[in-house]
């Protein structure tokens, strides 16, 4: 669950990337990116434990350094092809920061977070895989 | 010829290594995988939990008031009924029935109080999001006490013993408004309930003695609930839904029971739940909720209606499974080793999943079956016996 600092270290020596606030505090998190868009984020609390809610504390960011939007925040079960029983409720902090509120997760086993965010018109869906024991 | 002394010691060995045999021979093989996944369902006891919604939650003077008024058949319409009408302690604190009997008999079976204080949704279809919005109910449902709400208004200001109870459980004597009264009546209600924690058994012996590695002490627990477990967590895949210590998620799922309640009636379950939270002025989003940090709301907040809810109903614990039942949301199964088959058998038509589905028929042997029942039946254990409530006033 936890990303080794010299990860984060590598996308912040990365110039085009140099902007874009990934480190979370902590010491923690996980990096998601594509051609257009990164984005770190990490649990609130750090442990995510089944059956209790927590919260996803995002930075999200444009390659091009324009800003970028997070619109939904969501999670299914591919194996099983259900969602969460609850819905993410996302609250802009200013400068592509983001916290999403409800998430919870009621059963061990893959769950695929997904990410819609937007930049003007451009809308795009990134996903991250977390296994819960 | 063997001198008879001699004989004895010699007999005394044989048993010995026998038994130290036997002890060797009752501890399964069991994987890291497979000693973190049972040490997953402990330790037990949890510490107790405080309702942050309810003011009285965990305070010994909410918990005594709440006792007595779970015993007091005044709260009911015909004075007959009380909460232990139903929730008995001698039956784990259910009443034995398939389908509960208040007024009338209803369509679902009466929920044991076990372990109740560490949910987060209660009755069947998670109507409630705290333990008082849900005592609530059937002091107001006519089908169940059929008190209705101004009832316990009238025996709290009315009743100096219970006046007195109040005062010391609530800071205050019970004042004009009915609807808070009725509120608070059900909160010291809650707090009672939330003390009914059910009582070690031989299956925490044999977690707490695998995780800490005392193979010997491991190796009384029974072969047959050994190899039950491993079924359990294993193959079975039972520990998807009835997980931790409690043994569920304490979420929602359809396990293929069928929905209609009467020709041309179903049970929609957990969807029809779900609407009957949004509307219930005793949500924890509403006035009554005590909880000044609102983190007590975010499951009410966040949780989502889905065509998916139709025909769910709450995963019950397991623990006292096999001192209870009959088993499921209506009481359809009568016993254990039935509940055993039913998930043996179940038909996928059912279900109808379109993943991989999390109940399937399992298609167990004879002997699996027995197994998985000698292993829930390890989570049981004679409860203490139960002291008579202390008096509210001197």
């Amino acid at each position: 669950m936890r990303l080794p600092a010299a990860l984060l270290g590598l996308f912040l020596a990365t110039p085009v990337l140099a902007d874009c606030p990934l480190d979370l505090g902590r010491g923690t998190g996980w990096v998601v990116f594509s051609d257009h868009y990164l984005m770190a984020f990490r649990p609130d609390p750090l442990r995510i434990e089944v059956g209790e809610p927590f919260a996803l504390v995002l930075n999200v960011c444009t390659r091009s350094g324009a800003p970028a939007e997070l619109i939904a925040v969501d999670a299914q079960m591919p194996e099983h092809r259900h969602l969460m029983n609850y819905r993410a409720s996302i609250r802009s902090n200013g400068d592509g920061r983001f916290r999403a509120e409800g998430m919870l997760f009621h059963m061990p086993g893959r769950w695929e977070v997904t990410f819609d965010v937007r930049a003007g018109e451009e809308s795009e869906r990134l996903t991250h895989d977390i296994i819960l024991k | 010829m063997i001198r008879f002394p001699l004989r004895i010691v010699l007999l005394a060995s044989l048993l010995a290594a026998w038994a130290g045999g036997v002890f060797a021979q009752q501890l399964l093989d069991w994987s890291p995988e497979e000693i973190g996944a049972v040490g997953q369902h402990g330790p037990w006891p949890p510490p107790p939990v405080r309702d942050p919604s309810n003011r009285v939650s965990g305070t010994p003077a909410g918990i005594a008031l709440g006792e007595h008024l779970f015993n007091d058949p005044r709260l009911s319409g015909d004075g007959r009924m009380n909460c232990a009408t139903c929730h008995q302690a001698g039956r784990e604190w259910s009443d034995g029935l398939a389908r509960a009997k208040g007024a009338v008999e209803l369509d679902r079976r009466t929920p044991s109080l076990w372990n109740i204080g560490y949910l987060h949704w209660f009755g069947w279809d998670g109507a409630g999001d705290s333990l008082w919005a849900q005592s609530i109910r059937p002091l107001l449902d006519p089908r169940e006490m059929n008190g209705g709400a101004a009832r316990p208004a009238g025996l709290l200001r009315g009743d100096p013993t219970l006046a007195c109870g109040y005062e010391k459980a609530f800071g205050e004597k019970p004042g004009p408004d009915e609807e808070r009264l009725l509120v608070d009546t059900a909160k010291a209600l809650a707090a009672f309930q939330a003390t009914l924690v059910s009582p070690r058994t031989p299956f925490d012996d044999f977690r707490d003695a695998l995780v800490a590695g005392d193979r010997e002490r491991a190796g009384r627990y029974p072969l047959a609930a050994q190899r039950g477990l491993k079924l359990f967590i294993g193959e079975a895949n039972c520990n998807l839904c009835h997980l931790g210590p409690r043994f569920t998620s304490g979420e929602f799922g359809d396990i293929g029971i069928p929905f209609f309640v009467r020709p041309g009636e179903v049970d929609p379950g957990r969807l029809g739940g779900l609407a009957r939270l949004a509307a219930s002025p005793f949500n924890l989003l509403g006035r009554y909720n005590d909880d000044v940090t609102g983190n007590s709301t975010r499951r009410t907040r966040h949780v989502q209606r889905q065509h998916t809810n139709f025909g769910e109903f709450r995963v019950p614990g397991l623990r006292q499974v096999g001192r209870g039942g009959p088993y499921m949301h209506n009481g359809s199964v009568l016993t254990l080793e039935d509940v055993v088959k039913h998930y043996s058998e179940v038909s996928p038509d059912r279900l109808h999943s379109d993943g991989t589905p999390l109940v399937r028929p399992l298609g167990l042997t004879t002997d699996q079956s027995a197994d998985l029942v000698a292993f829930l039946r390890s989570l049981d254990a004679e409860p203490p016996p139960r002291a008579a409530p202390p008096p509210l006033c001197p």
